[in-house]
């Protein structure tokens, strides 16, 4: 049965607290640094609450059994706690909790207020694609290097430690430039950082070839509105697909039939496999024939 | 089984909130970094964990490094205080200059090359080639550097600049002691010849201080006390008692 599209206001209250929570928390270090008491909760880095510290650190902790500078602890457990959260549901965390994606998203809001239609349709595919292979690069390249060096090189161009520090020196000028960069870009692309240069995303990325809660299309009653693939912010193809195992997938629900798809059990997350209503109708109604037919013997 | 936003907010809930209280009870959710530097296979304490967070005192506490000779060789305000001086301060202190053709900044690894240098204990930076001529003075003065060590660094200096070319000169203590004391002003330029010449008796001066007038008169008083490790702020009251 069609539906009116629904607003994904759970997602939204998410993405609201935990990009309160990196401003609380920056604002408070930056308290601490001016010798004040921090508010309500305490005062960590943001390197100490960010999952991605814990990547970069982690042949470091493997061969020495110690966090690279600036690492700390907390960062190594949460990486491992999103990569769990990941391995359930695929990048929960791009699309729910990330403050950086967040602002990207909400810019972007402005960009689909002025292009309309054309809002996240500027790239051609030909270029689009290739790019989206990217972030893989730079994963690669800041794993390496780090442990290599065994600094925190990903800081010099980082463009959330810019935006959430932007009051500290610490913040180099090629991170205010990609910052800038992709604040401006977020108004054309929808989370442009995260589908072309995220080492994170690139990383959660992959899970999404095996995640357990899968993202299902039924073909069945499906009726081809290609709602999904409008509403995608990663710019899926979702409609042509059975089972959405695309790596650019965010696990943001908008596709979904509890918000965009218009058609009831036609697209969702689900963990077991479902039965399909209008293949049970059909089997129903041939057992129904063959039982008029042979008169009810079997 | 159908999943929907309800379910992914909870499994946030347990996942990752739960999971940072049951890491925080295991004692493996620390936000606070592990400030002590890693140690080598000798024991001591690694010159290149040295960190730009770390302070002038915790370099002093796991180096053996004493604050007041980092002050000195680097040329910091007297009255820094080692307890909050971070070494990453540094790049707010002084300007960035051009060497070899790329810009070089007065920061942590200068530190660890002077670390290394003053303690004897080999480091081998891959940026820092040259040394501010205060620091290298510095080292030499305090026979830190010799042979060939010595020939190479007096070759490899520049000329460190202050960004802020009245940094010295705003030192809290050159601002602060303007006061009266027995009828002249003690400034932070006072030496104790003007303090005697001015009407403090010599003891007066050792009752005050501690200790006994310097047989060389022309040092500044403030560079007496600081030496002493006293502090200038603090003392001058007394002398205008």
């Amino acid at each position: 049965m069609a539906k009116k599209q629904k607003k994904d206001l759970i997602r939204l209250a998410v993405q609201i607290f935990f990009l309160a929570l990196i401003i609380l928390i920056s604002v408070n270090h930056f308290r601490s640094e001016q010798g004040l008491a921090p508010l309500l909760i305490g005062a960590p880095s943001l390197h100490a609450v960010c999952p991605f510290g814990g990547v970069v650190t982690i042949y470091t902790y493997l061969a020495e059994g110690a966090f690279i500078q600036k690492i700390h602890q907390s960062a190594f457990t949460l990486m491992w706690l999103v990569l769990g959260l990941t391995l359930l549901f695929g990048p929960v965390f791009c699309g729910w909790v990330c403050p950086f994606g967040t602002v990207q998203e909400f810019i972007g809001k402005i960009g689909r207020k002025i292009f309309k239609k054309r809002y996240n349709n500027f790239i051609p595919s030909v270029i689009d694609k290739p790019l989206r292979y990217l972030r893989y690069v730079i994963l690669a390249l800041v794993v390496v290097n780090t442990a290599i060096s065994g600094k925190l090189l990903f800081s010099n161009f980082d463009p959330y430690y810019a935006l959430f520090n932007i009051w500290s020196s610490e913040v180099t000028r090629l991170s205010l430039l990609v910052l800038g960069l992709t604040l401006i870009g977020s108004l054309f692309v929808e989370r442009p950082w995260c589908k072309y240069l995220c080492p994170l995303g690139a990383l959660l990325g992959i899970f999404n070839f095996f995640r357990i809660v899968k993202l299902k299309r039924n073909e069945n009653i499906c009726i081809n509105c290609k709602v999904c693939d409008r509403v995608c912010p990663m710019n899926i193809n979702i409609s042509t697909s059975k089972v959405i195992s695309d790596h650019q997938c965010i696990s943001c629900l908008l596709c979904t039939d509890e918000i965009a798809c218009p058609v009831s059990n036609s697209l969702n997350f689900s963990v077991l496999e479902r039965k399909n209503p209008k293949e049970d109708l059909k089997k129903d109604s041939e057992d129904k024939i063959e039982e008029s037919v042979s008169g009810g013997v079997k | 089984m159908k999943i929907k936003s309800i379910h992914i907010l909870l499994a946030i809930i347990i996942i990752i909130g739960g999971g940072i209280l049951l890491a925080s009870e295991l004692d493996l959710y620390n936000t606070d970094r592990v400030k002590s530097p890693r140690k080598t296979a000798e024991g001591f304490y690694d010159i290149y964990d040295i960190r730009g967070s770390h302070t002038l005192e915790e370099i002093e506490k796991y180096y053996q490094l004493p604050a007041s000779s980092a002050i000195d060789a680097f040329g910091l305000r007297p009255d820094t205080i080692p307890a909050l001086f971070q070494l990453k301060d540094m790049k707010e202190i002084f300007k960035p200059v051009e060497l070899e053709g790329e810009e070089y900044i007065v920061e942590t690894d200068t530190v660890k090359v002077f670390t290394s240098l003053y303690l004897k204990i080999p480091y081998v930076s891959d940026e820092t080639f040259y040394l501010p001529e205060k620091t290298v003075n510095y080292l030499i003065e305090n026979d830190k550097l010799i042979g060939e060590e010595k020939e190479y660094w007096q070759g490899h200096t520049f000329k460190m600049e202050y960004l802020d070319s009245k940094y010295l000169a705003a030192s809290e203590f050159s601002r602060i002691v303007v006061e009266e004391a027995e009828g002249f002003k003690v400034t932070g330029k006072t030496t104790v010849k003007e303090l005697l010449d001015g009407g403090i008796t010599e003891e007066k001066f050792e009752e005050v201080t501690g200790f006994k007038v310097p047989e060389d008169k022309s040092v500044l008083v403030r560079d007496f006390l600081i030496d002493k490790g006293l502090e200038f702020g603090e003392v001058k009251d007394k002398f205008a008692e």
